[in-house]
């Protein structure tokens, strides 16, 4: 039997209510009347949970145990940070840090998410609904690596930054992408179902961005930079090995096998090993 | 190779005329793994195979033995291209891996067209894990791309026609290796008929090859020689030239010709399946077609731990004792 630990927002905070800690492991022990008593940061202050949320628990025949919040957790940052198992939902948006550094389990967020949603996430499944702000699956402010593994799947539009830094894993937008997608990208898949922004792959060592548009062409990207390079040789057997791993998130990667593609390399500023892909 | 019969002739058990030996095929363990190759079509990938599974017939000398298992058609290959199937066997895991690095590299990674991928799924038995692009990839001299796609890790290496794809690593399995049937004939023709027909029908056996060419050996062994320094030599008891020379013989005057069929298979079901389909093969031909006997090379029992038994294979379908 597997646990169903419920929080429901009585009322938005004032100011921003930091959430990390809370994760299916950690309660999972924990009564519903100790997980009340557990204390949050609210502004200066610590707050029970009791005072923000109703708490419930309620058994289920799986394995996973779960977390739910339901309401507007805008105000709430790091809901399923550093996540290593099982599996938090959220009946809403969320705010900042959303499964940053999260290694295992799922975060799913019926909402949008605020700025750096799976920063440094190396591991685990993280699907948010709607939108996503600046430097999703990008790196805290001063390290070196971004998102390093896992799955990341944005089904509406991402802020700018996106994958910055980004190292390993796969991360999908559905929508579109603000300015300086794949900045400095190290390695790893990022896939944009919409447009992108400007100075797409801004010093990218490797990695792949693939536009997958249905009406991609060029006018996936605004400009691509003079720091890339068109690919002459095909590339088939990566293509159809990586699409057919996309095609199955649906949306405009659905088809992405059997469409043609074009292809540029670079940035050669910073070596020249990524590659942006257009899905023709 | 295979070694002497041993305890043949107690019952014989006659099937369309064909005496079936009351013996058994004596087979070891050893280690295997399998590798998908495609192509930009069927030909080229055929001819990486062909290249890779070449001298690969015996442990003894050729280091490991291969032969392609089967073709693969665009629907079942990773990248949607026809390929094959090709399956290595070794008798130990560093010998494995040292063929098939120098077998990939010289023979699939030289090939137009082709890739290389895993053809053994992870799971509980999958015992170890082998290089297969992982080496080659410092052929691509830094412009080499690694790539990680659902789980696995895939090496991009430049190459003068684009790229060429190689999956890291694959699995390494337990295997067996040494299950065989002696066909003995009446004459050459009768003696290939019935050989060709067994591996065709063996060949439809999953998880098995036959390493030898066609499939079939005609230069059975037996344990050691007159000569110090082999340790093994011909199979004098089934070779009809030698009958009234030699001093044990297992043929008869009639006797003319004896082909063997060595199969290694993922497990020892795999082998006992498809040495009961060979010898079904067989005996659909009979003795009308010019085959005499089905027997078997063992060693008496004492080396290797898997016993296929021809008759408990007719009889009680396809296993393998393991004693």
């Amino acid at each position: 039997m597997s646990a169903i630990t419920t929080f429901t927002l009585k009322q938005g905070p004032a100011l921003r209510v930091d959430l990390r800690g809370l994760t299916p492991t950690a309660l999972a022990a924990l009564s519903v009347a100790e997980i009340e008593r557990l204390t949050v940061t609210h502004g200066t202050q610590m707050l029970p949970l009791a005072e923000l949320f109703g708490v419930a628990r309620s058994e289920a025949a799986g394995a996973i145990d779960e977390l739910r919040f339901v309401g507007d957790l805008s105000r709430f940052d790091r809901i399923g940070w550093q996540l290593a198992g099982g599996r938090v939902i959220v009946d809403g948006s969320v705010g900042d840090y959303a499964g940053g550094g999260m290694s295992a389990g799922e975060l799913q967020v019926s909402g949008s998410a605020g700025e750096l949603a799976a920063c440094e996430m190396s591991g685990g499944l993280l699907t948010v609904a709607g939108d996503v702000g600046d430097f999703a699956a990008s790196t805290l402010p001063g390290s070196m690596d971004g998102m390093r593994g896992g799955t990341f799947i944005v089904r509406g539009a991402a802020g700018a930054r996106f994958g910055d830094r980004m190292r390993r894993g796969t991360a999908l937008v559905f929508g579109d992408a603000g300015d300086f997608l794949a900045s400095r990208m190290v390695a790893g898949t990022i896939g944009i179902g919409g447009m992108a922004g400007r100075h797409v792959g801004y010093g990218m060592r490797r990695g792949s961005v693939v536009f997958a548009s249905a009406t991609s062409g060029t006018s996936a990207m605004h400009e691509i930079a003079d720091t890339f390079v068109p690919a002459v040789a095909d590339a088939l057997v990566f293509w159809q090995l990586l699409s057919r791993d996309l095609a199955r998130h649906g949306g405009a990667f659905t088809g992405l096998p059997s469409r043609a593609i074009r292809r540029h390399l670079g940035d050669v500023a910073a070596g020249g090993k990524g590659e942006l892909i257009v899905a023709c | 190779m295979s070694a002497a019969a041993g305890d043949s002739a107690k019952a014989p058990l006659v099937i369309n005329g064909v005496v079936i030996d009351d013996t058994f095929a004596e087979a070891f363990p050893m280690k295997a793994t399998r590798i998908v190759i495609t192509a930009h079509n069927l030909t080229w990938a055929r001819h990486a195979a062909v290249a890779t599974t070449g001298f690969a017939t015996s442990v003894i000398a050729c280091g490991c033995e291969a032969a392609i298992e089967r073709e693969l058609d665009a629907g079942e290959t990773p990248d949607g291209r026809p390929g094959l199937s090709v399956m290595l066997f070794s008798m130990s895991g560093k010998e494995l891996a040292k063929q098939l690095e120098r077998r990939v590299g010289q023979c699939v990674l030289t090939c137009p067209t082709t890739a290389v991928f895993a053809g053994i799924a992870d799971g509980p038995e999958v015992i170890d894990r082998i290089a297969l692009g992982k080496n080659l990839r410092f052929f691509g001299d830094g412009w080499q791309i690694s790539k990680m796609i659902a789980g696995q890790r895939y090496w991009r290496i430049p190459v003068m026609d684009g790229e060429f794809v190689a999956q890291e690593t694959v699995g390494v399995t337990k295997a067996v290796g040494g299950g065989n049937l002696l066909l003995l004939a009446r004459d050459t023709d009768a003696a290939l008929a019935a050989a060709e027909a067994a591996v065709i029908a063996m060949k439809r056996v999953p998880d098995v090859i036959m390493p030898f060419p066609g499939g079939v050996v005609r230069s059975g062994s037996k344990v050691g020689s007159k000569y110090p320094a082999l340790g093994a030599s011909t199979n004098d008891a089934f070779c009809p030239s030698l009958i009234g020379l030699a001093a044990k013989t297992e043929l008869t005057a009639e006797t003319r010709c004896v082909m063997e069929i060595v199969i290694d298979g993922l497990a020892d079901t795999a082998v006992g399946a498809a040495m009961r389909a060979g010898i079904d093969a067989c005996t659909a031909i009979g003795a009308a077609g010019g085959l005499l006997r089905i027997s078997a090379g063992n060693y008496g029992g004492k080396l290797g731990p898997y016993h296929f038994h021809l008759h408990k294979l007719l009889g009680q379908g396809a296993e393998g004792d393991q004693s």
